[in-house]
């Protein structure tokens, strides 16, 4: 290792880092120092993981930049002192819920920690919801081994949870037949990393396929095992699932460090006090390096890169069958797969995304740069134009330097498991990371407890709100005759009805923020974006919890939507019921 | 399941629907109202200022008083309603449509020979004018802004900015400041004013709200809830004039950025919008290129008047309940021309053989001042009118009698010569 040592040193001099440290910690690089920019940082990053180190661990400052503090907590209480957890999972984002869910089919007490006030409120619900099919990762990765098999599960799993999944299949479409020759690459990798029924279309067949591709194509790579889902349904859905099977879950809790105990942790410290843990798992997501830190076991640093995608209003969405990519020569360095136009099971059109690296782990901001990076993907249809975008949205992928997943048990820590580094296609791998996670944890508890099934485990999610949109007028009519508050449309634009918003207060993780209600039902999301509906969604949630309107948040924390009243109580019900009409 | 039939239903209870609901019943035809909120009256019910009906009512009304006097005339005459009720799906029969509506009740199937969309419109968001920077509460319309205030009696903002001249937001920042927030500025990125003159006067001027016109919104800040804003000048190709960046601490951006026709339903039903009005193009009897299908008000283009919009909605109502009866006559219609000066007419067609009166909307596409306006038949003038100053953001109205149209071959020209070419 000293030689290889020795090697990076002499390479970061000939770039230009003379003064950056290179030492060895925990089997990874360590670099320090201080450089200019980012930019600078990233590519010391990235000539340290072309050496055989483990991983890198990046303490390189950048000049004029203090590093982001670890978040703070907003509410502090005992609520969780003193209690007693055989797994303690932190991070409540797809890979954390996936785990609590698998882990709930044994007779083990879990508790789940989210430090925001619902889960998926990061990453998870912030990508663009495709099941890739496991082609752009390195064969051998273990991107690539698990994306494959997290792929296959996802049909039985939504299934199980009851989350709408389709498979719409994946195009790579070749603008050229210079392009074309890229095609061998492709169906090696396709076979490397074991991607079923993919193969080459012609011409014809993409025409008959998309029917409103733009321009001369020569072919493209079919890849039908893509798929599509809600990501932000899907992790409501897994925490639902878990806390029906038993697992507790705490939001607005944040984990501020570990009490140890010689080789293992023995409590957790949070802002609701000390949890004395069997086993903690890290999946926090964009801090997990810090926590790993926290545990002491620090051999990896994570970099962030921002992706935003747009959009399109639903009218739009008859006009395009599958997920379409152009090619992208970056496929070997597998940074981004280049984002393209996707077709959502919700019936959108959603492009994107792009990708640039930032300082934050946490700053959705976007900005028109990252709109017009997206514009030459609307070219690749007739029919979609920048004009349709409703919306946009950004989020942060939290990437290792050698750009791989990292699930592992700690070696440094007895009692620890990492699962960090989860960028996309982790959604894709969630079902296969948190199966193999599950079995890492029983491993590590069974040499301290004997392991039961859980004896009341479902593997179907009982609790589902019924999607009124989607249904036919006589199963409409049964429903709303059993419950009229299915018939009274709340969100005009996607069609939801104050049933389905007030079921949002029977499930079993009820979280109160305008945005949860509307990650759980699609209220908001249309295309007048709630300018009509969040008022009587505000009144549904007042009516609901009994909360003071102040007191209700776009998206929990210290984000109220009403600052106050007008004029202190006033009782408006002689409105109605002087004005109701004759209804039908 | 209900299933019922009508000649005529008018799909919203707002001013258009009201209007067009009671000329349709009063036209003798059976009339349904479909109303998908509680009560009727559409946005009016927020609008708690006045100046409402000076033209229909020859009385200055607020919102409310206005739609008052629309719905007592409803229940004159017995129309049914169908509130809290929801239009699914609409369905082209071979005479005829069919409707799926659904309610608290359940779904009903309901025929009808003639259909008028008064679906209103909505405004444009945040994300639609490409407003960047981070996502926090305290973004919202103006229209949002003032049902919170005057319906549920919530202040969402104790110091705003708002963005964009519309009308509601040069009403909503008087509102704010009445309800003790602090309006820090009007911001439009344009160099003229959006809304009415008159709202400029009374809502900004009385009340020492700067405007700053060429001047936009580049990015929001706070992570939670609204911290602040940042303002930069634009130059005429709406680039961001380098330099002239600056921020404003606030707690709510409040978007007045235009309007846009709701006919998501037409478009179901395959009928294509005109790029310029965002609504379905008709001829004079407000009759769209679907046979059967009528469309008023604020659906058809945004209007500035509620009394303009009642009037459409009149029109639509009458020639609905006429097409019912087998009355109505398509006619010989031909496109409505004009010299490229305006941003739009309405109709768009219109029938020279007609008997009544010939009433059109337009807005010019550039302020001009000491502007004539000419409508020619043939090489006649039929209609001729000198105006001192026309502005995009305020709508005129044209009155053309029929018996001046001779060449009854021939399609209406408008031409506007500004006073300097004359």
């Amino acid at each position: 290792m000293q030689k290889f040592l020795q090697s990076l040193e002499k390479k970061l001099i000939k770039k230009g880092f003379a003064n950056i440290k290179v030492s060895l910690v925990n089997e990874s690089v360590l670099l320090e120092g201080e450089v200019d920019s980012l930019d600078q940082k990233l590519e010391a990053g990235y000539i340290a993981a072309g050496f055989p180190f483990n991983q890198v661990i990046s303490n390189v400052s950048i000049k004029n930049l203090k590093e982001e503090p670890f978040p703070k907590a907003s509410l502090t209480d005992e609520s969780l002192n003193g209690s007693i957890y055989d797994v303690v999972i932190i991070g409540a984002g797809v890979i954390g819920c996936s785990i609590a869910s698998k882990l709930s089919a044994y007779n083990l007490s879990v508790l789940l920690l989210e430090k925001e006030s619902d889960v998926g409120m990061h990453a998870s619900s912030r990508n663009d919801g495709v099941i890739h099919p496991g082609i752009a990762a390195k064969p051998g990765s273990l991107k690539a081994k698990y994306n494959v098999r997290g792929n296959e599960a996802y049909t039985k799993l939504c299934e199980d949870l009851n989350v709408p999944f389709f498979r719409p299949g994946s195009l790579i479409v070749f603008g050229s037949s210079a392009l074309r020759l890229l095609l061998p690459i492709f169906k090696m990798r396709a076979r490397a990393n074991g991607v079923k029924g993919t193969r080459y279309i012609s011409r014809k067949s993409l025409m008959r396929k998309e029917p409103y591709i733009e321009g001369k194509q020569y072919g493209a790579f079919y890849m039908p095992t893509t798929g599509q889902l809600s990501p932000y349904r899907l992790v409501v859905a897994l925490a639902e699932h878990a806390v029906e099977n038993g697992v507790k879950v705490s939001l607005d809790t944040l984990v501020s460090g570990f009490e140890k105990d010689g080789d293992g942790i023995y409590s957790v410290a949070t802002n609701k006090g000390s949890i004395k843990a069997g086993l903690v798992i890290n999946s926090a997501g964009a801090w997990a390096d810090k926590i790993a830190e926290f545990a002491g076991d620090k051999f990896y640093s994570l970099h962030f890169r921002k992706g935003v995608d747009v959009i399109v209003d639903r009218k739009k969405a008859q006009f395009l069958n599958h997920i379409m990519a152009r090619p992208s020569f970056n496929l070997a360095k597998t940074k981004t797969k280049g984002g393209g136009l996707i077709k959502t099971i919700e019936g959108n059109v959603l492009i994107g995304p792009t990708a640039h690296e930032v300082v934050e782990r946490e700053d959705y901001s976007t900005s028109s740069v990252d709109i017009s990076q997206l514009s030459n993907h609307f070219k690749l249809n007739k029919k979609i134009e920048v004009s349709d975008i409703i919306t946009f949205f950004a989020g942060v992928r939290a990437c290792t330097y050698k750009e791989d997943f990292i699930i592992e048990k700690s070696k440094r820590v007895r009692n620890f498991i990492h699962v960090a580094g989860i960028q996309s296609p982790g959604l894709a791998s969630a079902p296969a990371i948190a199966e193999d996670v599950v079995n890492m944890s029983l491993d590590i508890l069974s040499s301290k407890m004997v392991i039961d099934k859980n004896p009341n485990y479902s593997e179907k999610r009982k609790f589902s709100i019924p999607e009124t949109r989607s249904m036919d007028a006589k199963h409409l009519e049964e429903l709303v005759k059993k419950n009229p508050k299915y018939g009274t449309i709340v969100c005009r634009c996607e069609q939801i009805s104050e049933g389905e918003i007030r079921d949002v207060f029977r499930s079993p993780l009820v979280p109160v923020s305008l945005d949860s209600i509307k990650r759980r039902t699609g209220a908001i999301t249309g295309r007048c974006h709630g300018g009509f509906c969040t008022p009587r969604i505000f009144q549904i949630i007042q009516e609901e919890t009994g909360l003071p309107v102040e007191a209700i948040t776009k998206k929990g924390g210290r984000s109220p939507v009403i600052l106050k009243k007008t004029k202190g109580d006033i009782d408006y019900s002689y409105v109605k019921t002087s004005a109701q009409e004759d209804v039908q | 399941m209900i299933v019922a039939s009508y000649d005529v239903v008018v799909i919203g209870g707002g001013p258009a629907g009201l209007a067009a609901a009671v000329s349709s019943h009063e036209s003798g035809a059976s009339t349904l109202l479909i109303e998908r909120e509680d009560r009727l009256g559409g946005i009016l019910k927020q609008c708690i200022h006045d100046g409402f009906g000076l033209e229909r009512f020859n009385q200055r009304l607020t919102g409310p008083e206005y739609a008052c006097k629309e719905i007592e005339k409803l229940r004159e005459c017995g129309v049914k309603v169908f509130l809290n009720s929801f239009v699914r799906e609409i369905k082209q029969l071979e005479r005829g449509f069919e409707l799926e509506i659904q309610n608290s009740k359940g779904v009903a199937r309901v025929g009808t020979k003639s259909i008028v969309f008064a679906m209103g419109c909505r405004e444009r968001s945040a994300k639609q004018v490409f407003i960047h920077g981070t996502r926090p509460a305290g973004v919202m319309t103006a229209g949002q802004a003032q049902f919170f205030i005057n319906i549920q009696g919530y202040m969402p903002s104790k110091r705003a900015v708002i963005l964009g001249s519309g009308d509601i937001g040069l009403i909503m920042a008087r509102r704010l400041v009445l309800e003790g927030a602090e309006v820090e500025g009007v911001y439009e990125i344009k160099s003229e004013p959006s809304g009415l003159s008159r709202n400029i006067a009374q809502c900004l001027e009385d009340f020492n709200i700067p405007l700053h016109l060429s001047t936009t919104v580049t990015r929001v800040f706070g992570k939670e809830r609204v911290e602040g804003v940042e303002v930069a000048q634009i130059d005429s190709n709406f680039k961001i004039v380098e330099g002239t960046q600056r921020y404003i601490p606030c707690d709510s951006l409040i978007l007045s950025v235009g309007l846009i026709p709701e006919n998501d339903m037409l478009e179901t039903l395959g009928l294509v919008l005109d790029n310029s009005t965002k609504g379905p193009y008709v001829d004079q009897n407000m009759h769209t290129m679907l046979d059967g299908a009528f469309s008023c008000g604020n659906a058809l283009h945004v209007n500035d008047l509620a009394d303009f919009v009642s009037e459409s909605g009149e029109i639509a109502g009458r020639s609905a309940a006429l097409f019912a009866k087998g009355e109505l006559l398509r006619g010989e219609s031909l496109p409505v021309e004009d010299n490229g000066k305006f941003l739009y007419k309405v109709p768009q067609f219109a029938d020279p053989c007609s008997s009544e009166d010939l009433i059109f909307y337009f807005r010019v596409k550039k302020e001009c001042r000491n502007a004539r306006l000419e409508v020619k038949n043939g090489d006649d003038v039929v209609f001729s009118k000198k105006y001192m100053v026309l502005r995009p953001p305020e709508m005129e109205k044209v009155i053309i009698k029929p018996e001046k149209i001779v060449h009854k071959d021939r399609s209406l020209v408008f031409n506007l010569v500004e006073a300097n070419n004359e």
